[in-house]
């Protein structure tokens, strides 16, 4: 304990005799300045912090792991990049605002709680720190948001593919996690509008399904809307533990290959049905890129060159499209039985 | 006469109200929907309902006994991630291990309730809504929160294994499973242990009144601990048996099952103060909750209104229940 104060100290002291030593003007910036001194040429020397809703999470370690992939290219560059938040999401605001004052120059953050957020991202704002969002379209006091793609195109995206499967004619359900899962429910809607432009022959069968972001419960009343209507031969799934739940019922009512799934999943979480065709699209977003894509927006907003036509080096977020604040790529990533046992997507 | 009292006794019991209430919902949901008239009914609901009720009849015991308990599901989850992760990291692949491993941790969990309850008297509630958090606490930061559906292959297998299967004529092929057996057979048992032995009425006499029991001669230490440890070692095992039936690990999905589990005792004449209720009425009151949890798409019930009528469906049940206790409380006594 004792060490790590000394450390801290003796860290505090450096970078203020650094302040001191460049004259730096700039008020928020002490190691700011640390970072430039390790590459004087470039002269950018941005500090850099990636925020997640929390860092038990699986989909965070992902993020965590994409944010480490990029690091030392940056750190070549000047600019340091780092990862860290409250393991669980609720201490995120206190996190953040643990932050400010620590010379930051951009934070990006994937808020679990925007309430709670929103006013500490607006007193990081006022020091003059750039706020780059990820999956929070709605908060206000914010440079620019990244998101991997638009819901309902990605809805759209996935019924194309039932469309094609069916031969654009049966019925279909949908499966979301809950009502109140905004992005889940946009997502429905997506492959409903797109089925109803697109396929007339193509119904809807029952209402929404709300499985609790549950694999059992999903299969359980997956399972029964195949018993209540035979002729249903389409599912689009949202929530990730839908899928292998909505395959499973379909697999073991010995339905593979009549009824069609495409849904939102993991590799991880799913795979072995894309293996045996049960699932014959699974889609998702990485994590991994989600945050690389936050990195480069935060350094381009600090250049300030983040405008409409900005086109970023991220797989899937080369071409955005801006609305208001938010930036909205075209990241999905779509698997398949070809592709499904390709290592770059076993997370 | 006596005869005539007896017959009207048991076809206003509460017994016989849940099946009335099961029937009655049965017809509508078949008139509604023919696919809900077939045998596949059946292998789908048993299916459905395998795991809340071994926790229910868990349950009941505990809430017999005088108490409650509310840290099962957070016992049934680590009872199936941890044995899991821990396989999976030696490459292990053995069920009988992986249950061994789930009664085991549901028997270390049943014998700290024990002692919080019997011992150092805290309330159960409190008692066990405390171990509840720290047992998920401690899987959450220990083994984590990965959803594992890569699962050792001798578990995988296991959820394939079917007793019997039923094509129906759609073409779609109904499997019952095996595990089917283990509700099966425990209720039976408990049924026999409750009314038919010294530890059975003990259980009853402790959660009538545990001086009185205690006067009567029983060792209520000992009765508690033996319920508890009970009602762990079996949720344990019937969250290994989800997570078979389910053919992924999950740390979190069943949490906040409690509620439902305790609607269906409660429900199934179980009266939550202790001292009565039995495994037919839990059997009743679990086949209800799960014919109505399970069948609301076949009505057609919008998405709205599922959780409105469950809700309404618990109410209703347990209003008849203690609308009955309060009738026999208030009846001349001989």
């Amino acid at each position: 304990m004792k060490k790590r104060v000394l450390s801290v100290l003796l860290g505090v002291a450096m970078v203020s005799s650094l302040v001191v030593g460049c004259g730096s003007s700039s008020s928020d910036s002490s190691s700011d300045d640390a970072a430039a001194e390790e590459t004087e040429e470039s002269g950018d020397g941005y500090k850099i912090i990636v925020v997640p809703k929390m860092t038990n999470l699986a989909w965070f370690e992902r993020m965590e792991y994409g944010v480490d992939q990029v690091k030392d290219a940056y750190a070549e560059k000047g600019i340091t990049v780092e990862y860290g938040g409250s393991a669980e999401g609720d201490g995120q605001a206190e996190y953040v605002e643990g932050l400010i004052g620590q010379g930051y120059d951009a934070i990006c953050v994937v808020p679990f709680d925007v309430e709670a957020l929103d006013p500490i991202l607006k007193k990081a704002q006022d020091e003059g720190i750039k706020v780059i969002c990820h999956e929070a379209s709605t908060v206000e006091n914010m440079d620019y948001d990244v998101e991997a793609f638009d819901t309902r195109e990605y809805g759209a995206h996935l019924m194309e593919k039932l469309a094609e499967l069916t031969g654009g004619e049966g019925e279909y359900i949908q499966t979301v996690g809950a009502l109140t899962s905004v992005s889940h429910v946009e997502e429905a809607e997506g492959g409903k509008t797109y089925a109803d432009e697109n396929c007339p022959g193509l119904k809807m069968a029952t209402d929404l399904i709300i499985s609790d972001d549950n694999a059992d419960t999903a299969y359980s009343k997956v399972k029964e809307a195949l018993t209540a209507n035979p002729n249903i031969n389409a599912i689009q799934c949202a929530a990730m533990s839908e899928t292998p739940g909505a395959a499973r019922a379909v697999k073991e009512l010995g339905l593979s290959g009549k009824v069609h799934i495409a849904g939102t999943s993991l590799v991880s979480v799913c795979g072995e049905y894309v293996e045996d065709g049960t699932v014959e699209l699974m889609s998702f977003w990485d994590p991994a890129l989600a945050g690389q894509a936050m990195i480069e927006l935060a350094i381009a907003t600090l250049d300030g060159t983040a405008a409409e036509d900005i086109a970023l080096t991220t797989p899937g977020y080369e071409e955005l499209t801006l609305d208001g604040k938010v930036f909205t790529g075209s990241a999905w990533i779509d698997v398949d039985a070809s592709n499904v046992n390709d290592e770059a997507y076993d997370f | 006469m006596k005869q005539n009292n007896k017959m009207k006794e048991i076809l206003t019991s509460n017994q016989m109200i849940i099946v009335y209430i099961i029937v009655a919902l049965s017809c509508a949901i078949g008139m509604k929907n023919p696919a809900f008239a077939d045998f596949s009914t059946i292998i789908t609901l048993s299916r459905a309902l395998l795991v809340t009720l071994i926790f229910a009849i868990c349950e009941m015991v505990v809430i017999i006994s005088g108490g409650i308990d509310v840290s099962f599901p957070a016992v049934a989850c680590a009872a199936l991630y941890i044995p899991v992760v821990v396989m999976k990291e030696h490459d292990m692949n053995s069920a009988l291990l992986a249950f061994v491993m789930a009664a085991g941790i549901g028997l270390i969990v049943g014998i700290i309730n024990g002692f919080l309850i019997a011992v150092l008297k805290l309330p159960p509630l409190i008692a066990t809504l405390g171990v509840s958090s720290i047992v998920s606490g401690m899987v959450l930061t220990f083994f984590g929160t990965n959803e594992i559906s890569r699962m050792p292959k001798a578990i995988k297998g296991l959820g394939e294994v079917f007793l019997f299967t039923y094509t129906n004529k759609n073409d779609i092929t109904y499997s019952m499973t095996v595990f089917i057996i283990v509700p099966i057979v425990l209720c039976i048992a408990v049924h026999l242990i409750l009314k038919y032995t010294m530890l059975g009425r003990g259980i009853y006499a402790i959660g009538g009144d545990k001086n009185a029991a205690r006067i009567a001669g029983f060792n209520v230490v000992r009765l508690q601990f033996i319920v508890y440890i009970f009602s762990g070692v079996f949720a344990g095992i019937a969250g290994m048996i989800y997570c078979i039936l389910c053919s992924s690990a999950n740390p979190l999905n069943l949490m906040g099952s409690e509620m439902m589990v305790i609607a269906a005792v409660v429900i199934g004449g179980t009266r939550i103060t202790g001292g009565h209720g039995g495994v037919i009425g839990t059997v009743l009151g679990v086949v209800l909750i799960a014919l109505i949890q399970n069948n609301l798409i076949m009505l057609g019930v919008p998405a709205y209104w599922q959780t409105f009528v469950v809700g309404a469906v618990i109410i209703v049940g347990t209003a008849i229940t203690s609308l009955k206790a309060k009738a026999i409380a208030n009846s001349p006594k001989v």
